[in-house]
C-alpha cells in the first residue's frame, strides 16, 4: 500500500517545481467510498491527495483531454510538465499515447504507483448503498476493509476487486519519473476465457446478446470521452461532413457506433476497463475490446501499451503482416 | 377525488388491463433499469429503486421524427403523434413526474411544441411513491419534491406495504379510476392518515440537501469566480448528466436520408458536448468544460427559475451517481452559496 | 395553430454573389410556392427565418428585405457551413424551404422622428439592410439617416450598387470604408470604428444600430459611449448556433437569454451585464 504522507510529500516537491504545472492525482469524493481526480496546482493544496483501491479513474485521459484554446497574442503558450498519477494499467495508456506521438515524453512527469488492485464501486454501492460516508478503503492481505459512520467491514478482495484487476499482469507502473511504493509483483494471469465463451456463441445467440445491449446505449459518449486512447481531435462521431454515424439513435447507430470505436482500438486498447465502468446503462464493452485484444496479440504477436519505441500496430506495416483473414 | 385501495395481487390484472393502452413501465435489461413498452405485465418491474434513463424519453424520446420527404417532391409529411395512441407510464417516481411538470413549461412557452404537447395530452401518469429513497443522493425534499410527491402525476400509487392508496389527482386520473374500477376497493379506513405519516418519515430517510434560497439570484454574480474551474476541471465533457437528467430538454435537429427517402429528426443533445454551440465558423462561445459546466448549472439554477419561476432540477441525483468522476451538483451549489 | 417547424415551401426568383472568395456571399430572393402565404406572412426588420433544404438541414438567417419589399424575401448567406454550402448551390428557380419569421425586430415605431445611425461590418449589413430600407421607404417618419459601412476590401463589400444609390439619391449620408489601402478607393481606409469617429455622429435623438464581427462590435460600442451614446440608444443583434428557432431546443442561449426567441435584436443597455453575450 501506498504510503499517504509520503504521496503528499512527493507531490509537494513535484508541484513546487517551476517546471510543472499541475499535478493530477486523487482525492476523497462527496459520497460513499468514492475517490475522484484531483487537480493540484499549489503545494498547498497536497493535503486532499490519497490513494486507496477507492481510486478507480484512469488519469492518462486528463493529459489529452484539455482543450487547446489559442494562446492570446503577446503571451508564450504554457510548456510546463503535468504531472500525473498512474497506476500499473494506466500507465499503459501513457506508454501508448507516447507510442502514438501524442505528446513528448518530457511533456509529463509520471508519478507511479504499484497497485494492489481497485474495487468495482457498483460492487461496494450494492453492499453499502446507505454510507454517505465518508467512508475508507483500503486492502489488508487478501481483504479490503472499509471504515465508514464508526464501523468496520472486512470483506473477502475477490467480492469487491474489479473484474479487471484479476486479470492484471502489469500492476506496476510500465512508465514513471517517481514510484511511490515498492514494485508489485503480477498477480495473476489473463486466459481469455471471458473471450473464449463469447467466441463460442453462435452468430445468432451474438447478435441477441449484442443487440440487448446496444439498445440501451443513449449515446452520451463517457466511453470515449473517458478513454485515454479517444483523443482524436475531429472525432468522426461530430464530423457533420461527412456525417459517418447519424446522431440518431436507435439500434442500427448504436451498433456502428460501438464497432466503430472497438475497431478504431484495436491494437490500441490497454485495458484499463474505463469505458465499461463508466457505462451508465452497463454494456459491456470490454468484451468488445478484449476479443479484438485477443485477435491482435494472435494474429500480430503484438501487445499495445508495453513499449514506448514499438511502432503503432495498425499504422505500420510489416512485410510478414499476416494476411489471410483479407478477402 | 376519493382515495382507493389497490391489492398488490391486483397489479399484474391491472397491467393486463392496462395493456390495451400503449403501456409504458419499469423493466430489467440484465441489471439495468430502464422505462419500455411492455407486452406482458410479467416483464414490468416494480421492485425498483429509480430507473437510470428518466422516463421522460416517452413524453420527449431520444430520437423523433418531425416530418418525412422524399427527394425530389416538395411535399412534407408531418409526424402524426396521435397514432402513438393512448399511452400510460405505470410506476414511475415522483420526482421524474414533477420533472414533466416542469420540462412542460418549456414545451409551452410561447411557441407550443405539438409533439411533445400532445405525446403528453395522451400520456397518464401512474406514479408509485419512494418508501425508501432509491439512491444516497436522493434530494427531491430540497426542491419543493417529496418522496410521495403528486406535481405530474394523475395517480399516485402510495405503497402501504400489502397494497397500494391508490389516488387519482387529475381527470386523467379520474378516468384511469374509472378504467380500472373493477380492481380497486374501498380505502381502509385511515389510510390516507397513515399515508401522509409515511410520507414525513419517507422525507426523513433523504440524507442529503441543498438550501437553493438566493441561488439562482446569485448565480450571475459568480460568472468570473475560480469556482467553475475547479468544479470541471475533472469533467469529462460526456452526456450523462444531461442525458439521464429528468429536466433537461436540449435537442439537435439533423436530416436524414437514405434512398431518396428522408426525415427531420430531433434527437437529444447535451450542453456539455464540445461542438454544441460550435458555430459553423469554428467560434465556440463556450470553448471549454468550464464554460460548460457554468451553463449547465445556471441553466438549472438561474436561467429556468428566471423564465419559468422554478428550478429545473428535481433532486433525482442521477447526474451525481452515474458521474464517472464523481462530479457533485450539491457541492458545487454548496460552493456557490459559500462564493 | 400551425405547426412551427414545419417550413413553407419557397422558390428561388434571384440569387447573386455579393462577394467572392472561399467565405463568398450569395443573396437569394425568394417567394413561397403557395401565394396564400403572404396572407399570414409579415415579418418586421430584424426578424430571421430558418432557411434550408431538406436533407440536409436549415439554419438561421436574418431576413434581409424589408417589409415594404412586398413579394418577396430576401437571404444574403456566407458559405461556411454544410448548410451554407448547399444553399450556395441553388439557382433562380429551385426550391427551397422557409421557416418563420423567427425572433423579435428593431423597434422602428418607437425610432420614429429620430436620427438612425446604422454601423456594419462585413456579413454584418444583412441585418441593417431592412432597416435602412424600411426608413428610406418611410423616409418622412425618420430624421437623418447616417449609413457607415465597411469590410476587408471594397470587394468584400456587400450591397455595392445600393450604397452607390444611397449615395447619389441624398436620402441618408453614406461613408464606407476597407480595412487596407487599395487603388482608386475614393472612400475612408481604416476600421469601422475609426470611421465611427472620423463621422463622428451626434447622440442627440439618435439611435445607432450595429452589426459585425464581434471584434467589430466591442471597439463600436465603446467608440459609440465614447461619443456620447447611451446603452439605451445603441442596438444590436447577437448569434449563436441554432436548431429550432423557437426558444426550445436550448443552445443560443446566452445566460437566461434565448438569442432565437427573445433576440437577436437588443439594445446595449438589455445585454451589457450578461457577460456571455460577448463571447
Amino acid at each position: 500500500m501506498v504510503d499517504v504522507s509520503k504521496l503528499r510529500e512527493t507531490a509537494r516537491e513535484i508541484i513546487s517545481r517551476e517546471d510543472v504545472r499541475e499535478l493530477i492525482g486523487y482525492r476523497a469524493g462527496t459520497y460513499g467510498f468514492r475517490a475522484r481526480p484531483a487537480f493540484v496546482y499549489d503545494p498547498g493544496e497536497v493535503d486532499q491527495l490519497i490513494f486507496n483501491p477507492a481510486c478507480v479513474n484512469n488519469l492518462a485521459t486528463y493529459i489529452t483531454l484539455e482543450e487547446k484554446l489559442p494562446v492570446p497574442r503577446g503571451q508564450e503558450p504554457d510548456l510546463r510538465k503535468v504531472a500525473v498519477m498512474v497506476k500499473g494499467c494506466d500507465s499503459r495508456a501513457l506508454v501508448q499515447q507516447m507510442a502514438e506521438n501524442a505528446y513528448e515524453r518530457d511533456r509529463i512527469l509520471v508519478i507511479g504507483i504499484p497497485c494492489t488492485g481497485v474495487v468495482d464501486m457498483d460492487k461496494v454501492q450494492a453492499r453499502f448503498p446507505d454510507v454517505l460516508g465518508p467512508g475508507e478503503i483500503s486492502l489488508e492481505g487478501d481483504k479490503f476493509v472499509l471504515i465508514f459512520d464508526g464501523r468496520r467491514e472486512e470483506i473477502p478482495k475477490e467480492e469487491l476487486l474489479a473484474d479487471k484487476c484479476k486479470r492484471c499482469r502489469f500492476p506496476t507502473p510500465l512508465v514513471y519519473d517517481v514510484l511511490l511504493d515498492e514494485e508489485v509483483a503480477p498477480f495473476a494471469t489473463d486466459d481469455y476465457s471471458d473471450v473464449e465463451a463469447l467466441e463460442s456463441r453462435s452468430q445468432d445467440e451474438k447478435w441477441a446478446y449484442w443487440e440487448e445491449k446496444f439498445s440501451r446505449c443513449i449515446r452520451c459518449y463517457s466511453c470515449r470521452n473517458v478513454c485515454p486512447m479517444c483523443y482524436c481531435n475531429d472525432c468522426i462521431l461530430d464530423r457533420l461532413r461527412p456525417q459517418w454515424i447519424r446522431r440518431s439513435v436507435d439500434i442500427s447507430e448504436n451498433t456502428a457506433f460501438h464497432i466503430a470505436r472497438a475497431y478504431h482500438l484495436a491494437g490500441r486498447c490497454i485495458q484499463c476497463g474505463e469505458c465499461q465502468r463508466v457505462c451508465p446503462v452497463e454494456i459491456p464493452l470490454m468484451e468488445l475490446n478484449r476479443k479484438l485484444y485477443k485477435d491482435v496479440e494472435e494474429l500480430y504477436d503484438f501487445e499495445p501499451g508495453v513499449k514506448v519505441d514499438a511502432p503503432p500496430l495498425l499504422s505500420s506495416y510489416r512485410p510478414d503482416d499476416p494476411e489471410d483473414f483479407i478477402l | 377525488m376519493a382515495a382507493k385501495k389497490l391489492s398488490k395481487e391486483k397489479v399484474g390484472e391491472v397491467l393486463q388491463e392496462l395493456s390495451k393502452f400503449r403501456l409504458i413501465t419499469p423493466v430489467k435489461s440484465d441489471d439495468v433499469v430502464l422505462f419500455r413498452e411492455i407486452a406482458d405485465p410479467k416483464e414490468a418491474f416494480l421492485e425498483y429503486g429509480n430507473s437510470t434513463v428518466p422516463p421522460k424519453k416517452v413524453v420527449f424520446p431520444q430520437t423523433e421524427t418531425l416530418f418525412r420527404f422524399t427527394i425530389g417532391n416538395p411535399e412534407l409529411r408531418e409526424k402524426n403523434v396521435e397514432e402513438e395512441g393512448t399511452t400510460v407510464i405505470f410506476g414511475l417516481r415522483p420526482c421524474d413526474a414533477r420533472a414533466m411538470s416542469i420540462v412542460d413549461k418549456l414545451f409551452s412557452w410561447d411557441y407550443e411544441d405539438p409533439y411533445y404537447l400532445k405525446r403528453r395530452e395522451l400520456t397518464t401518469l401512474v406514479g408509485m411513491t419512494c418508501v425508501q429513497p432509491p439512491s444516497i443522493n436522493c434530494f427531491c425534499t430540497s426542491l419543493q419534491g417529496s418522496p410521495f410527491g403528486k406535481d405530474g402525476l394523475d395517480v399516485l400509487l402510495v405503497d402501504m406495504g400489502d397494497h397500494f392508496l391508490f389516488q387519482p389527482l387529475t381527470e386523467k386520473g379520474a378516468r384511469m379510476e374509472e378504467t380500472l374500477a373493477s380492481y380497486l376497493e374501498d380505502a381502509s379506513p385511515g389510510d390516507v392518515e397513515r399515508a401522509s405519516s409515511m410520507e414525513e418519515e419517507a422525507k426523513g430517510k433523504i440524507v442529503r440537501s441543498i438550501d437553493p434560497q438566493g441561488i439562482a439570484e446569485k448565480l450571475p454574480s459568480l460568472w468570473e469566480d475560480p469556482l467553475w474551474k475547479r468544479v470541471s476541471d475533472a469533467c469529462l465533457g460526456c452526456g450523462i448528466c444531461t442525458f439521464l437528467c429528468p429536466t433537461c430538454h436540449c435537442f439537435d435537429m439533423q436530416d436524414e436520408v437514405e434512398r431518396g427517402e428522408g426525415r427531420r429528426a430531433r434527437m437529444w443533445d447535451s450542453c456539455m458536448f464540445c461542438e454544441y454551440t460550435l458555430h459553423a465558423s469554428g467560434h465556440n462561445p463556450r470553448p471549454t468544460r468550464k464554460e460548460r459546466t457554468r451553463n449547465r448549472i445556471s441553466h438549472k439554477y438561474s436561467y429556468y427559475p428566471k423564465r419559468f419561476d422554478v428550478i429545473a432540477c428535481v433532486g433525482c441525483g442521477r447526474c451525481i451517481s452515474l458521474c464517472p468522476v464523481n462530479i457533485d451538483i450539491l457541492e458545487i451549489l454548496e460552493q456557490v452559496v459559500e462564493a | 395553430m400551425k405547426n412551427p417547424y414545419i417550413p413553407y415551401e419557397a422558390k428561388i426568383l434571384e440569387a447573386w454573389y455579393e462577394t467572392p472568395g472561399d467565405r463568398c456571399i450569395k443573396t437569394f430572393k425568394v417567394t413561397f410556392a403557395d401565394d396564400k402565404v403572404w396572407e399570414t406572412w409579415s415579418h418586421r426588420p430584424g426578424q430571421c427565418a430558418m432557411v434550408g433544404i431538406p436533407g440536409v438541414g436549415e439554419s438561421m438567417f436574418c431576413i434581409s428585405s424589408s417589409p415594404t419589399e412586398k413579394g418577396y424575401l430576401r437571404f444574403s448567406i456566407m458559405k461556411v457551413g454544410k448548410n451554407t454550402t448547399a444553399i450556395h448551390e441553388l439557382e433562380a428557380g429551385d426550391t427551397i424551404y422557409v421557416r418563420g419569421p423567427l425572433g423579435n425586430w428593431f423597434p422602428m415605431d418607437e425610432w420614429k422622428g429620430k436620427n438612425v445611425v446604422t454601423i456594419g461590418g462585413g456579413i454584418g449589413q444583412a441585418p441593417l439592410r431592412p432597416v435602412i430600407q424600411y426608413i428610406r421607404d418611410n423616409r418622412d417618419d425618420y430624421g437623418e439617416l447616417t449609413v457607415i459601412y465597411g469590410a476587408r476590401t471594397s470587394a468584400d463589400h456587400c450591397f455595392k450598387d445600393e450604397f452607390q444609390d444611397m449615395m447619389a439619391c441624398g436620402d441618408c449620408c453614406c461613408h464606407l470604408a476597407v480595412d487596407v489601402e487599395e487603388e482608386n478607393w475614393p472612400h475612408f481606409v481604416g476600421f469601422v470604428p475609426q470611421l465611427l469617429m472620423e463621422v463622428s455622429p451626434s447622440p442627440e435623438n439618435t439611435i445607432a444600430v450595429t452589426c459585425g464581427p464581434p471584434i467589430m462590435i466591442k471597439f463600436v460600442l465603446k467608440n459609440l459611449e465614447k461619443l456620447g451614446f447611451t446603452p439605451d440608444q445603441i442596438y444590436t443583434t447577437l448569434e449563436n448556433r441554432m436548431k429550432c428557432g423557437i426558444g426550445k431546443c436550448g443552445r443560443c442561449n446566452v445566460g437566461h437569454i434565448y438569442i432565437c426567441k427573445d433576440g437577436p435584436v437588443f439594445s446595449y443597455e438589455q445585454i451589457k451585464d450578461i457577460p456571455e453575450a460577448f463571447a
